[in-house]
Order: structure tokens, then sequence, then C-alpha cells
């Protein structure tokens, strides 16, 4: 096995484990005339407003997803919701943020699927964009150069329909400088199981995490289906053939009509759902996962709210990203991590790691796959 | 570019057809930069805080004001602003896309719309009757209760009527309007069904074979190919057309909003929402 190295990125020149970032100022401002669930104020346990109190120990919100992939704190940008980052830098903030995950990108360049491509649901989205991306040579010339002066670290979603595409993606990557991880989008089909996709089968998620790890020292995060039949066996299987994190859950497959009920929304049929809507099932899978591996889980699936954040530290996960509400709201994710790190303060925490897993006290023994109606 | 909002109060509100209404808001600031063929957004958050933009073609401004209105069409269960009343506040953001460009020669401006499309068209009447052009405008309905009132027309404007059914106006498609205005018109725009811009397309494209018009844009630079989404390419076009584009970002970064192009896929929020017709593939405009 290759020796770990460690990610330098342009944040993170300290050498130690803890990296020591200058405060920036903040930036993410929050949308005018719309209430912002995030701003609610707090409220004790008699139901009254109260004031956060002046911090009295210095705050630590930073996170380590594993082998040298260090955020200043827990929130995230999802794959998908602000592209490539660059077309939306001015609203993101970059220096507010723990990470961006980039759009799904592919070996060779791909032209998405047939539009309309996104219809709204109730508390949702629905999208079918089909990978639509320029392929990652081209991706790398447009932006490698500018991620690397960025004060964030950015992370790579790769996508592909085999195990060797995977690892070739993977493999090209090394040493590109702006590339602080790299994520694998397991809802692909798998052109060598007709078409299945690799996040449902344990064995087929496992090969491909399996060869990506031989083909890179990268940080290695592998996202996940809400829609496999037991999430804690494919997230053990990625676990055990050496991914750094987990990222839970993906879209999970849906359908919207168009409003004179002649045809599908959208023109493929079928979409992702995301959004609100999906928040119950992803904190369910993260749940499961989180109590079933001994990495770290980034989790995502309609994260709109504090309230939303906090939940999913609650259930297990170490850090958690922001998707849909991010593409109508860019300086959502920002804005979260101020919220957070006055939550904390509030709460007279030194870092928000207590946060974590708290819901977790309740261990079910047998995986949802069986049904929620099942009893032992 | 930065997607930054104001708020803008709900000043008014008319029902003008069935399923469809004009809503004006005061928005100084979008007021005197919107042009027409572009679009705004206005957020919204649903009860679990989720913002979503729904765009809306800009119908009128009025700068003096700093009011702006925008055509809301479609069913009411599809209907993301029904929530407002007048007197309310939301946050409106815009104006978004490239917009409609007229070559300063054009003295002819011909507006052909299908439907509630038309309200993606009605600002540039403003404007041509306001630089001196004369303004004829042809519009398509499947019977006379769907049809734009006039009264929302300025009085220069020659306003021509088809309807499927034949209840007013000639019966018919309105493409077969179409070329008794052709020869007179310098310029068209568009805005309607894809089978309609398809139709319109391949009359533009026989114009100068069938009636030896030459390409609009200076003689030295017709030769030259202008990049998609130009303006350009747009002056010089003699068909122009403008998409819908409700898109959920407005950054570019969504890629929920891609027209098909002779060029490639084009986003219509960054090189649209009007294209020259030239530059789309437009029997697979959605």
């Amino acid at each position: 096995m290759k020796a770990r190295r460690r990610v330098v990125t342009a944040l993170d020149r300290s050498g130690g484990r803890g990296p020591a970032w200058p405060a920036p100022p903040r930036k993410a401002r929050p949308v005018p005339g719309l209430q912002s669930p995030v701003s609610r104020p707090r409220l004790s346990g008699s139901g009254e407003a109260v004031a956060a109190p002046v911090p009295s120990v210095p705050l630590d919100l930073s996170v380590d997803l594993g082998s040298g992939l260090f955020l200043r704190n827990p929130i995230l940008v999802a794959s998908g919701a602000l592209g490539y980052g660059i077309e939306a830098e001015d609203d993101l903030a970059p220096e507010r943020i723990g990470a961006l995950v980039t759009r799904g990108t592919t070996l060779r360049g791909r032209t998405g699927n047939p539009t309309p491509r996104m219809a709204r649901t109730p508390s949702g989205l629905l999208n079918a964009i089909g990978l639509h991306n320029p392929g990652l040579a081209a991706v790398l010339e447009r932006f490698a150069e500018q991620w690397a002066r960025w004060p964030l670290p950015v992370i790579l979603n790769l996508a592909a329909d085999n195990v060797g595409e995977f690892a070739e993606m993977a493999r090209r990557l090394e040493g590109v400088p702006g590339i602080a991880g790299v994520e694998l989008n397991l809802s692909c089909p798998n052109a060598n199981r007709g078409g299945t996709l690799f996040a449902l089968e344990a064995d087929s998620a496992a090969a491909v995490t399996t060869a990506v790890r031989r083909a890179t020292d990268l940080p290695l995060l592998v996202k996940l289906s809400p829609a496999a039949p037991d999430p804690r066996a494919v997230a053990r299987a990625v676990a055990d053939s050496g991914a750094d994190a987990i990222s839970a859950v993906n879209t999970l497959p849906g359908l919207v009509l168009a409003a004179d009920r002649s045809r599908p929304a959208l023109g493929l049929a079928y979409g992702g759902l995301s959004g609100p809507a999906l928040r119950p099932i992803a904190l369910r899978v993260v749940h499961e996962i989180a109590t079933s591996v001994r990495i770290p889980v980034v989790a995502m699936g309609g994260v709109t709210t504090l309230s939303d954040v906090l939940d999913f530290l609650a259930v297990g996960a170490q850090a958690v990203a922001v998707g849909t509400a991010a593409i109508g709201d860019p300086g959502l994710p920002a804005r979260l991590a101020d919220e957070l790190e006055d939550e904390c303060q509030a709460r007279g925490l030194s870092s928000h790691l207590s946060l974590i897993g708290t819901a977790q006290g309740h261990r079910p023994g047998n995986p949802s796959a069986r049904g929620a109606e099942y009893r032992p | 570019m930065s997607t930054e909002p104001v708020v803008a109060e709900l000043v008014e509100r008319r029902v003008i057809l069935p399923d469809q209404r004009i809503d004006a808001f005061h928005a100084p600031a979008i007021a005197v930069s919107a042009r027409a063929g572009q679009v705004l957004q206005v957020l919204l958050a649903d009860d679990e805080g989720l913002v979503v933009r729904r765009a809306f073609a800009i119908n009128t401004v009025d700068p003096s004001t700093g009011v702006v209105s925008v055509h809301v069409a479609g069913p009411a269960r599809a209907d993301a602003l029904a929530h407002l009343r007048v007197g309310d506040r939301a946050p409106l953001a815009g104006p978004f896309g490239r917009p409609f460009e007229v070559d300063p020669r054009t003295t002819h401006i011909l507006l052909i719309a299908e439907g509630a499309a038309i309200g993606r068209l009605r600002l540039l009447a403003d404007e041509a009757l306001r630089e001196g052009r004369q303004v004829t405008v042809l519009l398509g309905a499947q019977s006379a209760r769907d049809v734009y009132p006039s009264t929302l027309l300025p009085d220069e404007v020659e306003y021509v009527v088809a309807t499927v059914d034949g209840s007013l106006g000639h019966p018919g498609s309105v493409a077969d309007l179409v070329p008794q205005y052709e020869a007179w018109a310098d310029q068209t725009f568009a805005a309607g069904s894809p089978a309609l811009l398809g139709k319109l397309a391949a009359l533009s494209a026989s114009r100068l074979t069938r009636m030896g018009v030459a390409k609009l844009g200076r003689r030295r630079a017709a030769a030259k190919v202008d990049p998609p989404g130009s303006p350009s390419a747009r002056r010089k076009s003699f068909l122009q057309v403008v998409v819908e584009l409700d898109v959920a970002c407005a950054a570019a970064t969504c890629l929920g909003c891609v027209v098909d192009g002779h060029a490639g896929l084009l986003r219509a929020c960054r090189e649209g929402p009007v294209f020259a017709a030239t530059e789309l593939s437009l029997e697979t405009v959605a």
C-alpha cells in the first residue's frame, strides 16, 4: 500500500494536524425579504428567547475527513448544487465554508439528458441533468488553477459506468493542484451489471472503491444512494475497501407530471428527488450508516436550516452538505456555517464534536431494508 | 455574477385571461435596467425554508415610477405567486438573460407569438415604438377567449389575430399570417411552441433565396461568424426567438435550462433566453 500523503490546499499550510485559519470577515448575506429559518432565535426550555453568552473558549469547528483532508468547518456544498464553484463565486463566500464538492464529472464530456431537466416538487426538486459536463481534461484545464488559489478545498465528484473509468480518472488527478479529494458518485449504472447502480450492491460498490483506492492517494469519499436495500452493507463494503469517508445520500428516483398531465414533466421522465422532501429518508440512512462504520459520514439531503444541520450531526454525521437549497440561495452554506459557530458559542462548546451522535443511543438491531413495520 | 435580490412590493394585480394575469412590482433598480426579452426571478421560500427561484417574462417597465410588471401564466395549481397579495413584499432578482437586439436601421418590426408567450415580447413593442419604429403583432390562440386583450397593447401597434377554432380573426395557425407581413418587416421576433419557432426558422432561412433581401449587418462584418449569444449575432439576424426560461439558479450552474444549438448545447440563462434563430436547432427547443 502506498504511503498516505498529506493534502495541502491554499487554506492549509500549517503542516500540523489542526489547521489555523484566520477568521475571515462574514460575507454571506441572508436573502432580503425572506424569513430566514436559520435566523430563528434559539429558545430556552420555557420557550423564551435566550441571549447568546459571550464565548469564553476558542472555537474549533475543523473536521478531519481522512488522508489529510481537513475542513475549516463541517459545512460543505454538495455535488451539483453550484457547478464547479467558479460560476457562483460571488455568492458562495468560499472563505466561510468547509469545502465545495463539484458537479459530477466524467472521463469524456457528456451533453446530458433532454430538456426539461428540472421540475419542482412539494418541498423539493426533481432533476435529470444527466451528468452534463465537459469531461475531466477540460474541467482540470479550466478550473484547477483557480481552485488551487481558492481558500477552500475542492472535492471533485467523479462518475462513470465502469470500474476502469473510475480508476482512470482518479489516476489522472494525482498531483493536480487544486484537487483536495475525490467523491465517487456510485448512483451511476454499472455497464457490466446490466445497468444496476453501483451503489445498490455492496460488491459493486466495493469493487469501484478498491480500484480507485489503488489508483490514488487523494482523500476518497464515496457517495451512496438512499435506494440501496441495505445501506449498512454497502457502507461497510466501501469502508473496508479503503474509502476515507462516506457521503450520504444521493437523490432518490421520482416522477413529476406536466401541468396538463399529458406527459412527464422531465424529458427523461424520471429524475432524482432532492430537497427537504428527501430529508427524513436521508436522516434514516445516515443514522444507519453512522452506526455501522468507523469512517466519517458527510450527510446531505434537504438541508435548509441550522436545525437540519444539527439533526444530521445528532445521528452521527461528521459534516453536512447543502445541495438543493444552495441552488436558489448560494450564500446559504456560509450562513449555516456562521449559525453553527454561533450555536456552539451560545452553548459554551469548544467544538461541534459533542453535537455528533447524540441521537444514536437507539441502535436498531435490524436494517431498514426489512421494512419499517418489521418486528423481530 | 451576483444574483443578489431586492425586496419589492406587489403594487397591482390584474387578471387578463383565465389562468393569466399581470403582476406589477415596485422595483426601481430592476425597472431602470430591464430590457425586452429578459426575465426576473421571484424568490420564494416554502415552510421548510427551501428557497426556489421562479422566473417570469418582463411585461412592461416604467423607469419613472420604478414599476416592473410580469406576465404570469399557467394553471392555478402551478401558480407560484398565488400566495402574494397586493401590498405584500417579495425578493426579486434580475433582470437576467440577454435581451433582444434591434438593428439601428430597422424601421418595421414584426412580433409573432402564440398564446401566453406574447408576454415575452410585450416589452419589445414599447421599446420599438419609443424609438420611432412601426410594430405589428401577430398572435395565435386556441380560441377568442384565449386572445391577449388588445387594450394591453399600445394604440400604435397593428394587432392581427389567428385562432385555431376560427372564433376570432384568421382561422388557423398564426404561421399562416407570416408570409403577408414578412416582406414588410425588417426584423422579426418570436415566442411560442417549438413547432411554431421551427416553421418561422424555416421561413427565415429561405428569405434570402425567395425575396433577395440582403442580410443585416455591415457589409464587411456580414461574413464574420459571431459567437453564440453575442449581441451582434442577434442584431444581424432577421429572426430572433425567445425561449422559456424558468431556471433554478440563474448563475449558469444548474444546467437545467439548456437548449440545443448548432454549436452544441446553450444555456438559456447565460447565452439566451433570446437567440438568433440561426443559432438554435429549433426543432428541439423545449
